[in-house]
């Protein structure tokens, strides 16, 4: 081989390599970030139930989420249970049943304002004993108007360590949404 | 490295060709030395081996020079004994100085002028330099051993004028004159970074071990190094490759006390010449490089912060041949990082934000009294791959050369989600480039300068296929990124004077594939963009002592996908953020002047700026909530407005005694958003840093204090005119959390020793204090400031062994 020819020969292979180390691609496994679109509320009281909702089906952003009323009898007990639902996918993916196999992590806080509104009592305990709340009782008070916050407190193990306490103070907001409330 | 800096202006000051006098350094005629000593040896271009005509070869204490002959040769003839500095030095081409003692032992050798004892044969290899009228500081040698085990953000705050912009400890960014990703440019190994740089908690993906010398360049660079170099760029180059057969290495072992982090790296080089019996010299040499570091949570001077480990697993290979006027070289390096993020700053929603603001200090479930290395959830994941090809030629008229890069960056970012499901925030990028430059000789002996074509062709992969994305509501689209660029710069030295102008072409094509927000088809957009960008610059060295650098530069920058396409919460910075489809690039135009001093005593620069943007693109709040199923979240628009930044670098290092010397820098920032006439938010505050050095043989003690003032220059309104002031809740900061954090002092010792050991070897040892009263503060352009304190007091032992 001429010796002139050997940067030459040097320089297509390292073309080559170059060019071979091309590939498509593809990213299969990237799914949405655990999108909450929907908190149903179910409130039953002798028999009945009603269903109040907070969708935002576009996800963050986008249009405004719809909001539901929460028109209660007064004085009446109900016993509350929620759903939490991702309804942009298809099938709808429930969320409820995610919470509801990692209860050790999770604590639905829900805040009537102003506090006479009613009173929720946790109707379920996970491992450690510590409140839930996906099912609970709810004891309307007078006819009156107001909100009652949802919120889902994400809870989960730091190092291995519990961190969920029985308060709100842990973790972070998986859902914080607020809804109106009428009480007649 | 300011000292390095600085000696290499002396340099440049002491050419008696360019009309210098002699100011200082002259030797006295002393009774008892031996005047007839002489330096003599050959002046080679680092790479070619091939002789450099009419370089300046001069001995710096006398101020006495001469210039290489036809064949590269000069000899120095009259010397006195002595210690003396020789320098070789040619118009693009970076200096060299070696140190030599030319000594005398007995009388009876007075006469023997070609005695061993007082010859000296220096051959200088000098190596390329591509700028001259723009200020540069460089990293070098004994400052950047200092910062060794750092990451590359942390590592360049020993310059002044560059700052970090952090997420924590261990994600840093680089900040110069107020400015960072993407306006900041970073050559690895003459290959433009190309990784995730948009992000604000995307450190830049590269183990600085490969590096051997970094060097920052202040200000709009665009015409060379790429158009969106508008604050400046850095460059990370590693040693030439060796040519002898001798094989060479390096071990650093690194133990910092916080978080336990262990770092080792090592260096393996050596070569082979004339692999073939042939008259044409040819050589090959290789280098290969790894880093491992290992480091767990790390403390603040109150409590640990769970979560805050880090590993990394760094890797580079580098060979070379050269044949004739050949050279070929080719560099692959693979860097792998996982980085915990603190478990205490996930946020759910600003009223998680401000439940954190108002404990001030992390949750005791956040802060655990055991010591680990495991790094659990969230934490980040990053791998870059570069792939560097380049060839040269030399010819008579000037050299030319091809780099071709690849480079794939693989991010995942794994966050705190249910079930332990791995949904994960995944970018793909890969990028390649391509360089064909062409430097040219001395036209009419005064005119040498390159011209060049460079191209970048990008995919980004966010979701499904390139063309095909499958889900809407991604953090960055899918894009098909090309650029091309032509560029010519060209100087001019006459006497004390040195003229640069220049200027580039680029052109931007960007394919955007994306689902639209409620809609199922994927949307194509497409954007094209060019422009033209300016250089001109002047250095002027009066006399000896003083040297001033002017420099105009223009640089532009078309806004990236983020800018165009966020629209969701961004996790973590509890924001929602909102890309503006409707940006146009952004232009700048910075001027710069720089002054040296240089005296026997005293050593000092001082750099002025004024960057003005027009359009200068940003994230500006917009004070009102945007109600999502997780809770409100303060929502950020991306915007535009005329934008000046300027301010002041000042460095200085005084020698006060004959071991004893004084350095001082001092950086100034003022950042104004010039339409809406109120500061910039997020610029890094005014700091003043002073170290004392003592040195005594092969000892050095240093103290350093590093004082950084309260960044009071804040936005205090809200610009979006169109917003109607019933819908802003969030105005008391300006759109900002909480107000920016006091002044702090810290202060920091180190000690460090070398040992020479047997022929060649080496070995120095170091322990460095940062933070040595444990002091306790937050830093305005840290995102953890809201959560949490900075790192405490980090001891660290160094040991560098090369051989």
């Amino acid at each position: 081989m001429k010796r002139s020819l050997i940067p030459l020969t040097y320089l297509m292979i390292s073309l080559l390599l170059f060019i071979s180390s091309c590939k498509k691609d593809s990213v299969d496994s990237v799914e949405e970030n655990e999108l909450v679109t929907s908190v149903k509320l179910n409130f039953s009281s002798g028999g009945t139930t009603q269903t109040f909702k907070f969708a935002d089906p576009d996800g963050d952003g986008g249009a405004a989420p719809i909001v539901e009323t929460i028109n209660l009898k007064a004085n009446t007990d109900y016993t509350l249970t929620i759903g939490i639902l991702d309804e942009s996918k298809t099938p709808i993916n429930n969320i409820t049943d995610e919470v509801a196999t990692e209860k050790d992590e999770h604590l639905f806080i829900y805040t009537p304002s102003p506090s006479s509104l009613l009173t929720y009592t946790y109707g379920d305990k996970d491992s450690r004993n510590f409140n839930v709340g996906l099912t609970g009782n709810v004891k309307t008070g007078a006819a009156a108007t107001g909100k009652l916050k949802v919120q889902l407190r994400h809870q989960p193990p730091i190092n291995g360590k519990p961190s969920k306490d029985g308060t709100a103070t842990p973790g972070s907001d998986d859902v914080n949404i607020d809804f109106n409330i009428s009480i007649q | 490295m300011r000292k390095k800096h600085f000696i290499f202006i002396i340099i440049l000051h002491l050419i008696p060709q360019l009309g210098t006098k002699v100011l200082f350094g002259q030797t006295k005629s002393e009774v008892h030395r031996e005047c007839d000593c002489f330096i003599q040896g050959i002046v080679l271009d680092d790479v070619s081996k091939l002789p450099i005509v009419g370089a300046v070869v001069l001995i710096k204490e006398l101020n006495k020079g001469v210039s290489t002959d036809a064949k590269g040769f000069y000899k120095i003839t009259n010397i006195c004994q002595g210690k003396y500095t020789v320098i070789g030095r040619i118009v693009g081409y970076e200096e060299k100085s070696y140190t030599l003692n030319l000594e005398h032992g007995a009388e009876q050798n007075i006469k023997l002028s070609e005695s061993e004892l007082h010859l000296a044969n220096i051959d200088i290899k000098a190596q390329k330099i591509e700028n001259l009228t723009q200020t540069k500081s460089t990293l070098e040698n004994a400052a950047l051993d200092q910062t060794r085990g750092q990451s590359l953000g942390e590592a360049l705050k020993q310059i002044s004028g560059v700052t970090t912009l952090q997420t924590g400890s261990s994600i840093a960014k680089p900040v110069i004159h107020g400015m960072h990703s993407n306006r900041v440019l970073i050559l690895n190994n003459g290959v433009r970074q190309e990784g995730q740089q948009w992000g604000s908690e995307h450190a830049p993906e590269i183990d600085p071990f490969v590096a051997k010398k970094i060097t920052v360049l202040k200000g709009a660079a665009g015409v060379r190094y790429g158009s969106d170099a508008i604050a400046g760029v850095i460059m990370l180059e590693p040693e030439a490759l060796p040519d002898s057969t001798k094989i060479n290495g390096e071990i650093n072992s690194i133990y910092f006390s916080n978080g336990h982090q262990i770092i080792t790296s090592g260096i393996l080089e050596g070569g082979l010449r004339k692999i073939f019996s042939t008259k044409n010299p040819c050589s090959f040499g290789f280098r290969l490089q790894g880093t491992i570091k290992r480091g767990g949570d790390i403390s603040t001077p109150n409590y640990r912060l769970a979560n805050t480990g880090i590993s990394e697993l760094n890797y580079s290979l580098s060979a070379d041949y050269k044949i004739k006027n050949w050279v070929s070289d080719i560099f692959f390096s693979q860097f792998n990082t996982k980085i915990g993020i603190f478990a205490g700053s996930h946020i759910g929603n600003v009223s998680d934000l401000t439940e954190a603001l108002k404990r001030g200090t992390p949750l005791a479930i956040y802060t655990p009294e055991n010591f680990t290395y495991t790094i659990g959830r969230p934490y980040q994941d990053v791998q870059h791959n570069l792939l560097k090809i380049k060839n040269t030629h030399k010819n008579p008229n000037g050299n030319l050369s091809l780099t071709l890069g690849r480079q794939y960056d693989f991010r995942k970012e794994i966050d705190i989600l249910r079930g332990d499901k791995n949904l994960v925030q995944l970018f793909k990028l890969t990028t390649y480039t391509s360089e064909l430059l062409f430097e040219h000789k001395p036209l009419f002996k005064l005119l040498t300068g390159s011209a060049g074509i460079t191209g970048l062709y990008q995919e980004n992969l966010t979701t499904g296929t390139l063309t095909q994305p499958r889900t809407s509501t991604v953090l960055i689209p899918n894009f098909k990124n090309f650029t091309a660029g032509l560029f010519i710069i060209e100087r001019i030295v006459k006497k004390q004077w040195e003229i640069e102008g220049g200027f580039r072409y680029d052109f931007r094509h960007l394919n955007v594939y994306r689902i639209p927000r409620g809609t199922q088809s994927v949307e194509l957009d497409k954007l094209n963009n060019e422009n033209v960008t300016g250089t001109l610059g002047a250095s002027f060295r009066p006399n000896a002592r003083w040297n001033f650098l002017t420099n105009i530069s223009s640089a532009w920058r078309a806004a990236t996908v983020n800018e165009l396409y966020s629209d969701g919460v961004h996790h973590g910075a509890a924001s929602f953020e909102r890309g503006n489809e409707n940006l146009v690039p952004e232009v700048a135009l910075n001027l710069s002047l720089t002054a040296n001093y240089i005296s026997k005593r005293v050593q000092s620069e001082i750099h002025l700026y004024n960057n003005f943007i027009n359009n200068f693109i940003f994230l500006s709040p917009t004070g009102r909530p945007a109600l999502t199923i997780r809770g409100a979240f303060p929502e950020f628009f991306y915007t535009q407005t005329n934008a000046r930044f300027r301010g002041i670098d000042l460095s200085a290092n005084f020698q006060i005694l004959k071991n004893i010397s004084l350095n001082s820098k001092f950086s100034y920032l003022e950042a104004q958003d010039l339409t809406n006439n109120q500061p910039l938010i997020l610029i890094p505050a005014n700091r003043w840093e002073n170290t004392l050095r003592y040195e005594w043989q092969k000892t050095t003690i240093s103290l350093t204090n590093i004082y950084v003032f309260k960044q009071n220059r804040v936005p205090n309104k809200i610009i979006f005119k169109d917003i109607p002031a019933s819908e802003i809740i969030f105005s008391e900061f300006g759109g900002d959390f909480a107000p920016p954090p006091p002044a702090y002092s810290l202060w920091n010792a180190a000690i460090s020793q070398q040992f020479v050991i047997g022929n060649k070897q080496t070995l120095g040892i170091s322990v460095t204090v940062s933070n040595l009263f444990n002091s306790v503060y937050r830093d305005y352009l840290n995102r953890f400031r809201y959560f949490s304190d900075e790192i405490g007091r980090n001891i660290a032992l160094r040991a560098k062994y090369s051989f």
